[in-house]
């Protein structure tokens, strides 16, 4: 009983993940600039692929696939922050410019002041 | 009837058509970056899938490389955008 | 098997006193502990044996990077039951603002027309430590609409890209009484 029940939620859970990482790449594909291309697949992709690996670990259990399946997801999770930041500010001292919906840039006022 | 996997191997391969183009056409080398690591979850993705339909774990060892080679690189490469050298 | 097991110890434990100082051995053991539990997880088994290996191979591992790991001085082993709570607490805030997030840019990508208004705003932190630095900014990061874009040079202002920025005095607002009161609690 208990095992279809999990069965059952772990193909729902996959089929999330899939849908939300086909959106990270739409937005890939629809929004205008790179920082907020970087919104899209930083944070939509990187839940669906631990959805992904989460569905694995409740059709598995602890056996070394699902445990595998944990250290990927977290891994995941931990490493997006990281890389977005680091290609935001190569970006931005690199000379990418904003769309041209933007509103502020303090960044750019500030980086010009400590130059002067 | 499709089975599970196909239905997400057939989503996985139309979520790579985004990332291709832009990395062919994207208009500065951030965007190429990013899509470049967006490609690598796509792919994360894909062999998470497999070895959920086999039930093997040895497609979760190529993932787990996989992933961090992908970050290795986005850092590398935002590094040398940043300032001019790797190490 | 038993023997390796006891031979493992007393290696690693040599190893550790080639460091010199209890806190250097201490901090050798917390950081090869928590190695070994990495070494379980991509090893695929929870035993006590893969545990040890791993312990060993962290401790080797760690040994030629000795001086990325400096030893903090006000460092206490034992924290108490009531920063464990505020820690658990910040995680449950964290999961629920990452589906939050996930739920908002999806939003955005799906609409028909994307009507958006990005920019940087500048947005004032009270975290002194490097620690509570960095988990305000990856939480940032995780969180609806804003990526951590860098830090300015004295430490007290956070540079954020935001989604909709038409209003930044508001998103200043939700990330300091929001977001930074858990980390205040839980990281300092």
């Amino acid at each position: 009983m208990i095992n279809t029940v999990l069965n059952v939620l772990s193909d729902i859970v996959l089929l999330i993940g899939l849908f939300f990482v086909f959106l990270g790449m739409l937005g890939l594909l629809r929004l205008p600039d790179a920082y907020n291309r970087l919104h899209a697949t930083s944070k939509i992709a990187t839940l669906g692929a631990f959805g992904v690996m989460l569905s694995i670990v409740l059709r598995t259990g602890f056996t070394p696939l699902g445990v595998k399946a944990i250290a990927v997801g977290l891994f995941l999770l931990l490493t997006a922050p990281i890389a977005a930041h680091m290609i935001t500010r190569a970006a931005h001292r690199h000379g990418v410019g904003l769309c041209k919906e933007s509103v502020v840039d303090e960044y750019g006022k500030a980086c010009k002041l400590s130059k002067k | 009837m499709i089975s599970l996997l196909d239905f997400s191997l057939i989503i996985m391969v139309l979520a790579f058509i985004p990332c291709i183009y832009r990395i062919i056409k994207g208009p500065t080398i951030a965007d190429r970056v990013i899509s470049l690591d967006a490609l690598t979850t796509v792919i994360i993705v894909m062999l998470g899938a497999y070895s959920y339909d086999h039930n093997s774990a040895f497609f979760m060892d190529v993932a787990l490389v996989l992933a961090v080679i992908s970050f290795v690189g986005t850092v590398t490469v935002a590094k040398y955008l940043d300032e001019g050298v790797v190490l | 098997m038993k023997k390796y097991i006891s031979l493992a110890a007393v290696l690693g434990i040599v190893w550790c006193f080639i460091h010199g100082t209890f806190l250097g051995i201490v901090w050798c053991f917390i950081h090869g502990t928590f190695l070994g539990i990495v070494w379980c997880f991509i090893h695929g088994t929870f035993s006590f044996n893969s545990f040890i290996f791993g312990l060993l191979i962290g401790l080797v591992c760690i040994r030629p990077f000795r001086f990325l790991y400096k030893p903090e001085s006000n460092f206490n082993l034992f924290s108490p039951p009531s920063r464990i709570i505020s820690i658990i607490r910040y995680f449950v805030v964290l999961i629920k603002e990452i589906i939050k997030a996930n739920i908002v840019v999806a939003k955005i990508v799906l609409k028909p027309k994307i009507d958006i208004n990005p920019g940087i705003i500048a947005v004032p932190i009270r975290c002194k430590t490097d620690l509570g630095i960095t988990a305000i900014a990856n939480t940032i990061t995780l969180t609806p609409g804003t990526i951590t874009v860098d830090i300015s040079d004295n430490k007290s202002l956070l540079y954020v890209h935001c989604i909709d920025a038409s209003d930044p005095d508001a998103v200043a607002a939700s990330i300091r009484n929001g977001l930074e009161k858990y980390v205040l609690e839980a990281f300092e």
